[in-house]
């Protein structure tokens, strides 16, 4: 038997090989279909035919190893389903455009499993495509020439939830990047002269630099002259080999979190609609998200449906005065840290005094220059945000506190209850993590927990609460969501964990986890504390029928 | 209790055929009989007696639904084990298909060297 994967492995390569050239050619089909789209009067006959065809690549690429290429189609074939399933197919040109050239970019995935990259990449059309579209996936290309490390490499990342790509030349991701953009480059860049010459030759070619990609270099030679070269190249991670993967995934998910944070939210309360208008436009230029109120009278349900983190107000309105108003917000026992800060023509020392005793932050006075306005918004928005943070998040791994996970519970509850939905609650614990802090120490002990908060950030819906409920153990809300579906995600959530290796002192070893999952659809007339307590039990019965499972609380 | 030994696997897409032929021959052992549609599977399954039967559920003609209804009119294969392959497995539709009578969904694209495992495993389930 022991040889018989080794047929299968062969067999299945040759079958992935024939299968790439004729779907090669299908796409090609398939973008010239999807081209025509534009000028035809009824789409309905062509986009039959490209959702027959998406529906057949999406179940055939998948199974033949073409993974992305699949999720890609799998992504418009049901787009295309939508359209098809309404009576009169109404699609503007935009959207045509849209889905014609997704179409065409299909072909870039088959450079996936081919081993020469650069040759998929010559064929792959001149419009400039953001990887980062392709189902919402987080793409990191990878430079390795180790072959059988970079397929390692490729296969835990993707257990992370990311699309990793794999390079063997520099030369083929200079190519690549000029299609395409990573959402991160992880490389070696070896210590050849030659190597550091492309390594270079790329990273401060003005192109690359356009692109304002991550970088992280991973290398064997971590030496003062080797990290100062990376520094100078302004790379944004170094790490060194042998690669410790929940440690690179850490880095990469911080770099990614201060790309992609959220815009600072402001509001703007002003009764001058010009002056609103003008500072909103400001501070939009600088990237933040802003809310125009002009009737004061709304500011509390303003400030409870838009969360902003800093509100910007005139000191003197027709109606109210700006201190009486920031004493009406501060009467919010939750909005006592929101940051108020008023603009105003007061030049009277005296009188800007008196009005922070009501509760404002600071006084902004006019005229003031967009850049000093912006500079001074947006220094006290992060510092709200990051006070914010540390109220409510733990600080190892970003997730909701303790307290703030009930907190959440009972509002998805309530939700719930309201929308009729169903609402499954699981808790998490690392089996036998005491042995991995008696037998590793406490460093890599967070290392292990940090590694599953980002697999159950990258793996559960941005809608889903995910808390450190004390030290091994995690909560996880999932709303929307019965018992089967809940099951399956966390089965999905265990099967990668098992397999991350972690490293110590060169040693490698592996951490399962249990699960126990309770949901509305059996408990239905559960609170929020018996709701944990069913998944608590159910956590127990995993621990005890063995670990590394996933549970479920009974009906009651 | 007896062994997996015979695999029907009714499936429209010739690439997929292929792959599930050597997946199941190769890693699991099965014999395997191969129909592209819903009508070849009515025609042939009697005579290939299959212990269980893999049936995509988005074919032209007949889909799987409505072959695992007609299959079911057999005598001979109103108990054989069946469970759906589809790309779709929300979870309403799962339970949908499982009050028609399948096992259970062995989700698409399939990895080819778990195929067998999950087949197996199903099966077992259902006769054990």
């Amino acid at each position: 038997m022991a040889d018989v994967p080794v047929d299968l492995a062969a067999a299945l390569a040759r079958l992935g090989k024939v299968y790439a050239q004729r779907v090669r050619g299908e796409l090609d089909e398939l973008t010239q279909v999807a081209a025509g789209l534009e000028s035809e009067a009824d789409v309905r006959p062509s986009l039959e035919q490209l959702h027959q065809h998406l529906h057949r690549i999406a179940g055939a690429g998948g199974t033949l190893g073409f993974k992305t290429l699949s999720q890609a189609a799998r992504a418009l074939e049901i787009e295309a389903n939508g359209w098809l399933s309404q009576d009169v197919v109404a699609l503007d040109v935009a959207q045509r455009r849209r889905f014609a050239d997704a179409v065409a970019t299909l072909v870039d995935h088959l450079s996936q499993c081919e081993t020469a990259p650069t040759q998929a990449v010559a064929q792959a059309p001149s419009a400039r495509t953001t990887a980062f579209g392709h189902g919402g996936k987080v793409a990191v290309w990878l430079v390795e020439d180790e072959i059988p490390l970079g397929e390692h490499l490729v296969h835990l990342l993707g257990q992370f939830g990311y699309e990793p790509r794999l390079y063997t030349r520099f030369d083929a991701v200079a190519a690549a990047v000029r299609d395409q953009c990573p959402d991160c480059l992880v490389m070696d860049p070896h210590s050849t002269a030659e190597d550091l010459g492309a390594v270079e030759a790329l990273m401060t070619s003005p192109s690359f630099q356009a692109l304002n990609c991550p970088v992280i270099f991973v290398s064997a030679n971590g030496d003062f002259p080797s990290r100062m070269r990376a520094a100078r190249l302004g790379v944004d991670g170094f790490m060194l080999k042998p690669l410790d993967i929940p440690r690179l995934v850490d880095r990469i998910g911080r770099i990614l979190e201060e790309r992609h944070a959220d815009p600072y939210r402001v509001l703007v309360v002003d009764d001058d609609r010009d002056l609103a208008e003008h500072l909103r436009l400001v501070l939009s230029a600088d990237g933040m998200d802003v809310d125009v109120l002009s009737e004061p009278e709304q500011v509390i349900e303003a400030v409870a449906t838009f969360h902003p983190e800093l509100v910007l107000m005139d000191m003197h309105m027709p109606d109210y005065s700006g201190p009486e108003l920031a004493t009406v917000i501060r009467h919010h026992d939750d909005l006592l840290g929101l940051p108020i800060v008023y603009l105003s023509a007061e030049q009277d020392r005296a009188k800007q005094i008196q009005a922070l005793r009501s509760g404002a932050d600071d006084f902004l006075t006019k005229p003031i220059s967009d850049t000093e306005l912006v500079a001074a918004v947006r220094v006290r928005a992060a510092r709200f945000r990051q006070l914010a943070n540390l109220m409510t998040k733990d600080s190892l791994t970003g997730l909701l506190k303790h307290a703030r996970i009930k907190e959440s519970i009972v509002r998805e509850l309530a939700r719930a209850q309201r929308t009729g939905h169903p609402l499954a609650v699981a808790m998490l614990d690392i089996d036998r993590f005491k042995q991995v802090n008696d037998r590793y120490g406490h460093a890599v002990g967070d290392r292990v927990i940090m590694a599953l908060a980002h697999l159950l950030k990258q793996r559960l819906r941005k809608s889903d609460g995910i808390g450190r409920y004390g030290g091994e153990e995690f909560v996880v809300i999932l709303p929307d969501c019965d018992l089967q579906m809940a099951q399956n995600v966390l089965e999905d959530i265990r099967a990668r964990f098992e397999v991350l290796p972690f490293l110590h002192d060169g040693h490698e070893f592996r951490c399962t986890l249990s699960a126990g999952i309770a949901s509305t659809g059996e408990h239905p007339e559960a609170d929020d504390g018996q709701l944990l307590i069913a998944a608590d039990q159910a956590l127990y019965a995993a621990k005890h029928g063995g670990r590394n499972q996933i549970q479920v609380s009974p009906v009651l | 209790m007896s062994e997996l030994q015979r695999v029907l696997y009714v499936e429209d897409e010739p690439d997929i055929q292929t792959v599930a032929k050597i997946a199941l021959e190769v890693v699991g052992g099965f014999t395997v009989k191969i129909c592209s549609s819903g009508e070849e599977a009515l025609a042939a399954a009697e005579d290939f007696d299959p212990d269980m039967i893999l049936l995509d559920v988005m074919m032209p003609g007949m889909d799987g639904p409505s072959t695992l209804a007609a299959l079911r009119q057999r005598p001979a294969l109103a108990q054989t084990p069946v469970a759906f392959m589809t790309a779709k497995v929300q979870p309403q539709e799962v339970t949908q298909f499982k009050s028609l009578g399948a096992l259970d969904v062995i989700a698409k694209p399939f990895e080819p060297m778990q195929l067998a495992n999950q087949v197996r495993a199903l099966w077992e389930e259902s006769s054990g």
